[in-house]
């Protein structure tokens, strides 16, 4: 008869393909799971999806006028181009906010049921990713009004988003691991994500930087990203093959830590949280 | 749950030389910050706490197990590593069949949720289909008894409603091994003779029972055999009489006052 053996489990990775398919069984709570959190913070009202929307673009607003008294460039493209890198650095920032405390917040799931524990941050990321999705339709209405150039480089925009969220999703699971060690990471967080938006070409446009500050393209893995999501959404250009190279491996290499670090360490969490 | 027919006397549950360590920070919240102090001053921040040591047990289909002991004795401990949450520290156990996928306190997980979307997302993490939640659900909500406070938010249930409703998922899903821990004595007397008695149905079936509770009295009446736990280590095991005995004598109370008690 099939029996199920417990035993002290060895370092490093757990039977991947076995993890693979409990997880792949337990679909329906991710998309569940989600659900539920966007319904609990409203978002599936249609006050939610006002203030989901208004948000970014009353901050971009703000932001826009900022550039125009500093005396910085400023036109209809500025004004896209700063809504379209909000609206992208957003996602990346819920993703960030809801995966961090997804374990320790799951404590009593954890402590009472058996299940990948993964299924916690990659719930997080859906609930991101249905918070992106309206923001998208809005820009979509705005560069029309703004009358930015059409074409067929913006299909750029779906590997990018793809980029964007298995680089999210890596990251998500790698805070909300750590925060089970150290649970101040989460206080940490909106210190982190805002110096993140300003060292990103968000209010400012990355072929404007300095050619001695050219590295931060190298070390702000959203660099990269954002650069590519501006160029294919607001100018409708090629993003630059250096760029996308670059911004697919910060987003794999992340992911794959992520991953790693997660599987290796969750069997711990039942023990730690 | 499973198809799979077992026979009386069949092993359901195999427990060897089971060890198990829990370790926690000894500030009550681990944060960067008291690490970063504490290396400055060299001073060690975790506490190891040793919740089984060296426990063998078997458990057989067509039978009721109880576990008794303080609290912290490990009895929650031991039930999670048998349903497969925690993984042991030292030694190996074997389950043949379907551990009742919900322990009792997986349900109510998220207080803002209501009683039932914790049911139902608490069945789809242990692995249920949303095909066999429903099909249970009313049978779950009907045996709760909660009435329209099934649809109210779980911070909102007091801790008898919260127990009903645990122990209503915990036996409505018919597992082939299930585990009630602590929820069977909690909620009014009408509602403890109603569990009592659905324990005393599903005990008929061929189908493995591990009741963990400090009823003394419930014990030595639904169970086929008890273990005692003190401290993580197995004190005594064997027939329900003897052993409740010990464990009151232990207590050093009179064996009539234990078996009173209620929580
Ligand atoms: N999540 C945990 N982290 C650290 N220690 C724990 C945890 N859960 C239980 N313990 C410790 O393990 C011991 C056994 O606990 P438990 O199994 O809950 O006992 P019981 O259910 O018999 O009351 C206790 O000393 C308790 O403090
Ligand atoms: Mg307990």
């Amino acid at each position: 008869m099939a029996s199920e053996v417990y035993e002290p489990f060895r370092k490093g990775l757990p039977p991947l393909r076995k993890y693979w398919r409990t997880l792949w069984n337990r679909r329906a709570f991710i998309a569940e799971y989600s659900r539920s959190e966007l319904h609990e913070q409203h978002f599936d009202s249609v006050f939610g999806q006002v203030w989901l929307i208004l948000n970014p673009l009353l901050l971009s607003g703000v932001y826009f006028v900022l550039i125009v008294i500093i005396g910085g460039h400023s036109d209809t493209t500025r004004y896209g181009h700063l809504t379209a890198c909000l609206f992208l650095f957003y996602l990346v920032a819920n993703t960030l906010q809801g995966g961090v405390k997804s374990v320790t917040a799951g404590q009593r799931l954890i402590l009472n049921t058996a299940f990948p524990r993964i299924m916690l941050p990659i719930s997080a990321t859906v609930v991101a990713i249905f918070k992106f999705i309206p923001t998208l339709l809005i820009f979509a209405i705005l560069r029309t009004v703004l009358g930015l150039p059409v074409g067929w480089q913006m299909l750029w925009a779906v590997p990018i988003i793809l980029i964007t969220v298995i680089f999210s999703l890596g990251a998500a699971m790698l805070i909300s691991c750590i925060n089970v060690y150290f649970r101040d990471i989460a206080n940490f967080l909106p210190y982190f994500t805002r110096t993140l938006l300003y060292l990103s070409p968000i209010l400012w446009e990355a072929s404007a930087i300095k050619p001695q500050l050219r590295k931060i393209e190298l070390v702000n893995p959203l660099f990269s990203i954002l650069d590519s999501w501006s160029r294919a959404v607001v100018h409708a250009q090629q993003p630059h093959g250096s760029a996308l190279v670059i911004a697919a491996a910060w987003a794999l290499g992340i992911f794959l830590l992520g991953t790693y670090f997660f599987l290796s360490r969750e069997r711990e969490f039942a023990v730690r949280v | 749950m499973s198809n799979s027919i077992h026979t009386t006397g069949d092993l359901a549950v195999s427990v060897q030389h089971l060890g198990l360590t829990y370790t926690t920070t000894i500030d009550r919240r681990p944060t960067l910050k008291s690490r970063l102090k504490s290396m400055g001053r060299g001073t060690k921040q975790t506490r190891v706490v040793r919740a089984l040591d060296d426990v063998m047990l078997d458990v057989h289909y067509g039978s009721v197990l109880g576990v008794v002991g303080s609290n912290g004795a490990g009895k929650s401990t031991l039930m999670r590593v048998i349903s497969g949450i925690l993984p042991p520290s030292q030694g190996k156990v074997e389950v043949f069949g379907k551990v009742s996928t919900l322990l009792a306190l997986g349900v109510g997980f998220s207080p803002s949720l209501s009683g039932r979307e914790n049911v139902q997302l608490g069945g789809l993490a242990a692995g249920m289909t949303r095909r066999e939640i429903e099909d249970h659900f009313d049978e779950i909500a009907e045996f709760a008894e909660l009435g329209d406070a099934i649809d109210a938010p779980m911070r909102t249930y007091s801790s008898g409603m919260y127990a009903r409703l645990a122990f209503s998922v915990a036996v409505t899903v018919k597992p082939d091994i299930l585990i009630v821990d602590e929820a069977l004595s909690t909620g009014d007397a009408k509602f403890k003779e109603k569990s009592l008695n659905k324990i005393k149905e599903l005990r008929s079936d061929s189908r493995a029972l591990i009741l963990v509770s400090h009823a003394l009295g419930t014990i030595t009446d639904i169970c086929n055999e008890v273990v005692w736990l003190d401290k993580g280590k197995l004190i005594q095991r064997g027939n329900p009489d003897e052993v409740v005995d010990a464990y009151a004598k232990f207590l050093h109370v009179g064996k009539s006052a234990a078996i009173n008690e209620d929580v």
